[in-house]
């Protein structure tokens, strides 16, 4: 169990701090600050232990957040735990920064109120702690007195993510697939890691109760599925159908169904929710290659020449492509030539930035640059930080593909087809890097 | 400022609350309170507007109640004669229509914390158990928790203990959950809630219903329950299945955690968890937020003392990335030396090699010692890669690669001479003081391999006024001694300033009695001198068990998805330097032990009934006895004993269960000398313990070898001083 709740700035000071248990003293504030916040070295370990006292922190953009606990508890409960705080608030408020949090005191007391109760998380499901609380974040709409008086259906009531009642002139409903790419690369071009978390994020503006049942390309399904069908479609189908290592849901998803028949069938909030959260790390369609090439031509001189290859279909645009190709400390002068985009030496950040606005698939582009050096005394080696990318695609790298999703109502008349769908696949970079 | 004029505030907004005007225009009033609130979080001492928000309270207006309650917990310590006033509203809201009101006031009614007001709460919370919406419900039950708290030495009532008990069938989820935690809080002094069968499956059942963080509880209170039957055990554990490859990794280490301890009997079910729990945790590795990667990190290290071989084939996924926290880093680290095997040692030593370059000078030196200690198994490799650092000529990697050489050495002495050949020219860039022990401690030690020996101890000498390292100015006395008896001529006339100045002139008590005793030991003559400061240069037999033998399971089990693993890592880390400095204390001490190296094999083997006819054969046998101060043996588990004896080729053939009155054990081995004919002897021994202080050692022996015998002894007490040091470590932690 968590014993307080404390939230800092960048600089200790306490913005928020919430005691839950008597155990907790009043200098575990201080403590926390003076041998985290202000301590010289860095940040030893998430897990501080301070008088026989832990502290679990995470940060956020220059926010603290530390949870406190004398008990001997599971490390992994505590930060899942300060996760879905930071998540809830960003429902709330928008961004994690230090003015949200300053306009925003009441609402979080309230929240950590109805969150944590003597310690024990109670209730942490943004959609359900709507009717709870009654102060709106800078953004949130005004609450009207009926919602309030519905509690009761809502609390009493087995489904505890929406509420009764809910009615839309034009039912929709908007699927986004997000995906990040994480790769690391070796010089030789040999993929070291690459993996592909993904998410799946649907809003919808449904009426009623509706049931949902959402199918994708997962090998299991589709093996299971080809079994029974025409062996034609199966084989076609099976080609295209990825591995996902792992996946997690929104808590609306049946998982007693989803074990037995990997369906994945819901009654789903209303409004924007995560629906499922996956991993691939087999087959992945890496977007871009990057070749580096670094040569050191004396003491003063380097000379560096990236190759970025697109990999994808030579329909589908990339987006917001951005190389940053890392400069030793000592660099006096830089010149770069590039035959796409713009290329500039940022010296504050000891980088080349190379941005290139649009690139279709199957293209290759190229920048060399001419690295002076500034002699040192310095015999330290220059560590050669990773060549890292960003960039945006309209398609998924794991390859996965939403199959369909069904909506059910029995009460409302309206069926599958009057729902208006829409489905989106953005590929974004994570940590995308290759060694040089 | 809010500091300065925070009494003009006060009586502002005091004016604002009394004002009728305000009062009965809600939106100002709740605006006022909200300015006061405001004031409250940002230091201003409001507490003397208590009495005028305490009228605030009666109200309708859920907004402001909340707004209140805000205020009037925080500050009912204060006040605790003014709070009596809030309690009659309180419990006029617990009479509300409406259950947010209910569950508001019940709740802020258990948070004010204020023992006089026990009394008043009881009856509220009380009919709170009983009421329809499960929200009150939820409240009611941690509240019983809550007073509990604030008097620890009242009793509760019986009769609501078992209302808790019944309220486990709750149908909400989280009045389960919440009764099992307020039961456990209640109930600590008789060992927490009483796990019966029917509890226990009437939880498991529900266990999908509940969120996650019910999950862990239920399977963390699970763990006290044991089966009835071995069919019970394997239904909950059947049923148990789909959450140990959950996704959420705080379920799913909570279901390993109730796995191991249902399944402590069982080792191979642990063993087929574990592989499946392979994929799920290698997932918590790669996850997106640090901290769940670094606490993954702890608990496969946990995993890895018993089962070395779970992940090798996945290595790659500890590969550092370049933006990660050093914390992270080092963790990794020490999972990918575990991890090694012929297959991935270039691959592994590849990637090591790049982080000893590590901008982060605590990573860097990690790396360098995590090479060393591959070097353990894979030396020539290894050694390259370390002498090629030492051409960076950087201070903090030269420090940390010399150190690692020392420690190198000290298990595998083959690698000397390509340590000395290395160490030529560094001590240009060694600076800090860890860095240059280390150095003069393989100085000493391999002096007269060291062409250059006496002109770097030469600088030193020179420069000891200046220095202000403790530790330095004895490993310094040492070696210069040591040289002095391997190359006396060079050495003489330095060492004679060292211990003149160490005698005359050093203030350090310390260094100055190392420096009497030296001198005084000169005055013995030579082959005293010779016998106290030569001790042994290396442990092989210190190499092999660093090589640790798996643990069984059930030595880590217990502190599973605990805070326990996120410690240890800071624990081992002392632990090795400690270690470290042990070896340059243990090299002064006078070395009873034998010259030449002896080794031991297992062939051929003996069979239980040989070995007893043998040792009732008492004339063809020589026998001697032994005592041996080792108290804590007998209770190290048979697996871990004869593990550590088989490592060092000595073969145990029978033992009594540990903790049992007299404790034995037989064994048996081959000795024979490395350099001389073969001349095998045959030992057997039977270790004795009947509860006294000492360890009865018998050692029979064919042909008799009375060189061998005691070799054979100091082999078996540096096993059984191993084996004792990481039992007390274990039942320190």
């Amino acid at each position: 169990m968590i014993g307080g709740l404390f939230i800092y700035n960048h600089k200790g000071e306490v913005l928020i701090s919430r005691v839950y248990r008597d155990d907790i003293g009043r200098n575990a504030v201080d403590a926390f600050r003076v041998n985290v916040i202000h301590a010289r070295q860095q940040v030893r370990s998430p897990v501080t232990n301070i008088a026989r006292t832990s502290f679990f922190h995470v940060k956020r953009s220059n926010i603290w957040l530390a949870a406190v606990t004398k008990q001997n508890v599971n490390a992994a409960m505590v930060f899942e735990f300060l996760y879905k705080m930071c998540d809830v608030m960003t429902a709330y408020f928008g961004k994690i920064s230090e003015e949200n949090i300053k306009n925003n005191f009441v609402l979080i007391y309230e929240l950590l109120d109805e969150i944590l109760d003597f310690g024990y998380p109670q209730n942490s499901e943004t959609g359900a702690l709507k009717t709870f609380i009654t102060q709106q974040g800078i953004k949130g709409q005004h609450q009207t007195k009926e919602e309030q008086s519905q509690i009761t259906s809502q609390v009493t009531g087995q489904i505890g993510w929406r509420r009764e009642g809910i009615k839309y002139r034009r039912n929709e409903l908007f699927l986004d697939v997000l995906e990040s790419v994480n790769l690391l690369m070796s010089p030789q071009g040999q993929v070291l890691s690459a993996h592909v978390s993904g998410r799946v994020v649907m809003k919808s503006y449904l009426s009623g109760m509706p049931e949902c049942k959402f199918g994708m390309n997962d090998k299991i399904v589709i093996d299971k599925q080809g079994k029974g069908g025409a062996s034609d479609e199966a084989g076609k189908s099976g080609k295209q159908s990825i591995a996902i290592d792992d996946c997690t849901f929104h808590q609306c998803v049946r998982l007693s169904k989803f074990d037995s028949e990997r369906s994945i069938s819901f009654i789903p909030p209303d409004g924007e929710y995560e629906l499922m959260r996956y991993r691939t790390t087999k087959d992945i369609i890496l977007p871009f290659r990057v070749i580096p090439l670094v040569r050191e031509v004396g003491r003063t001189k380097l000379e560096v020449k990236v190759v970025i290859k697109s990999n994808f279909k030579p329909s589908l645009l990339a987006q917001k492509i951005e190389v940053r190709i890392p400069t030793p400390l000592n660099t006096s002068g830089v010149q770069v030539i590039c035959m796409k985009g713009k290329a500039k030496y940022k010296a504050s950040e000891n980088a080349i930035v190379w941005k290139i606005k649009r690139m279709a698939g199957m293209k290759e582009s190229q920048i060399s640059a001419e690295i002076e050096l500034l002699p040192t005394n310095d015999k330290k080696k220059w560590a050669r930080p990773p060549i890292s990318m960003n960039f945006e695609v309209p398609f998924a790298p794991s390859g996965l593909k939403v199959r369909y999703l069904k909506v059910f109502e029995s009460k409302l008349n309206y069926s599958d087809h009057d729902v208006i769908k829409w489905v989106r696949y953005i590929g974004r970079s994570g940590i995308y890097e290759t060694r040089c | 400022m809010p500091y300065l004029g925070g009494e003009d505030t006060v009586r502002e907004l005091r004016r604002a609350l009394s004002n009728p005007n305000v009062q009965s225009d809600q939106l100002r009033y709740r605006n006022t309170i909200l300015k006061v609130i405001r004031a409250m979080s940002q230091g201003v001492d409001v507490s003397g507007l208590f009495s005028d928000m305490v009228k605030a309270c009666a109200t309708v207006d859920i907004v402001q109640k909340k707004l209140v309650y805000v205020f009037l917990c925080s500050y009912a310590a204060l006040n605790p004669e003014l709070s009596l006033l809030v309690i009659n509203t309180l419990r006029k809201d617990c009479q509300d229509p409406n259950p947010m009101v209910r569950s508001l006031a019940l709740r802020n009614m258990t948070n004010l914390r204020l023992p006089s007001l026990m009394e008043y709460v009881e009856q509220p919370l009380t009919a709170g158990l009983r009421d329809r919406a499960a929200c009150v419900r939820r409240v009611a039950v941690l509240g019983w928790a809550k007073l509990h708290n604030l008097q620890p030495n009242s009793e509760i009532d019986a009769a609501v203990v078992n209302e808790l008990y019944s309220l486990l069938r709750d149908p909400d989820p989280v009045v389960m959950v919440n009764c099992l935690r307020a039961l456990e809080e209640i109930l600590k002094e008789e060992g927490g809630i009483a796990i019966n069968k029917p509890i226990t499956h009437h939880l498991l059942n529900r266990l999908k219903e509940s969120d996650v963080w019910g999950q862990c509880e239920v399977l963390r209170i699970l763990q006290r329950y044991r089966p009835q039957s071995e069919d019970e055990l394997f239904d909950i554990l059947s049923l148990l299945d789909a959450s140990l490859v959950s996704p959420h990794p705080q379920v799913m280490a909570a279901t390993l955690s109730l796995f191991l301890s249902l399944c402590s009997g069982l080792p191979a079910v642990s063993l087929a968890a574990l592989e499946r729990v392979r994929g799920p945790l290698l997932a918590a590795c790669g996850s997106v937020s640090r901290e769940l990667r670094f606490t993954a990190l702890c608990h496969i290290q946990l995993l890895l003392r018993s089962l070395p071989g779970l992940m090798g084939a996945h290595y790659k996924r500890f590969f550092c990335g370049y933006a990660e926290p050093a914390y992270i880093k080092q963790r990794k680290m020490q999972v990918l030396v575990e991890l090694v095997n012929d297959d991935n040692v270039t691959m592994l030593l590849d990637e090591l090699k790049g982080y000893c370059t590590d901008v982060n000078t605590d990573t860097a030196q990690a790396a360098i010692s995590a090479i060393g200690r591959i070097g353990r198994s894979y030396s020539d490799r290894c050694l390259e890669i370390l002498t090629g650092l030492l051409a960076l000529k950087q201070e903090h990697i030269t420090s940390a690669v010399v150190q690692t050489m020392r420690d190198l050495v000290w298990v595998c002495p083959q690698c000397s001479d390509t340590v000395c050949l290395a160490l030529e020219g560094c001590e240009e860039t060694l600076q800090d003081s860890q860095g240059r022990q280390a150095l003069l401690w393989l100085l000493g030690v391999y002096g007269e391999q060291v062409s250059s020996a006496p002109y770097t101890l030469e600088v030193f000498i020179d420069g000891v006024r200046s220095e202000v390292s403790l530790g330095v100015k004895m490993e310094l006395l040492t070696t210069t001694m040591r040289l002095f008896l391997c190359r006396p001529a060079e050495t003489q006339d330095m060492l004679g300033r060292l211990l003149h100045y160490c005698i005359e002139e050093e203030p350090d008590m310390c260094v100055r009695d190392q420096a009497l005793l030296y001198y005084r030991l000169l005055h013995c003559g030579i082959e005293e001198t010779q016998k106290v400061l030569q001790g042994r240069r290396s442990d092989p037999s210190l190499g092999v068990l660093i090589g640790r033998p798996s643990e069984p399971i059930s030595q880590w089990a217990c502190s599973f998805n605990t805070l326990e693993p996120l410690r240890q890592g800071t624990v081992e880390t002392d632990s090795t330097i400690s270690a470290s400095r042990c070896t340059d204390a243990s090299a002064d001490v006078p070395a009873s032990s034998i010259a030449a190296p002896l080794s031991l094999s297992l062939s051929p083997a003996l069979s239980p009934e040989e070995f007893e006819r043998l040792w009732l054969q008492r004339q063809v046998l020589h026998s001697e006895q032994e005592q041996i101060q080792f108290p804590a043996i007998p209770h190290c588990s048979p697996q871990s004993l004869q593990a550590a004896m088989q490592l060092v080729n000595i073969q145990t053939l029978a033992f009594t269960p540990p903790h049992t009155l007299p404790w034995r054990v037989y064994l048996y081995t081959h000795t024979q000398h490395a350099g001389d004919s073969p001349h095998i002897t045959l030992i057997l021994g039977e270790l004795l313990y009947t509860g006294e202080e000492e360890l009865k050692v018998t050692l029979k022996q064919q042909p008799r070898d009375d060189k061998a015998l005691k070799g054979f002894l100091s082999i078996l007490t540096t096993v059984l001083h191993t084996l004792v040091t990481q039992l007390v470590w274990f039942i320190a932690r």
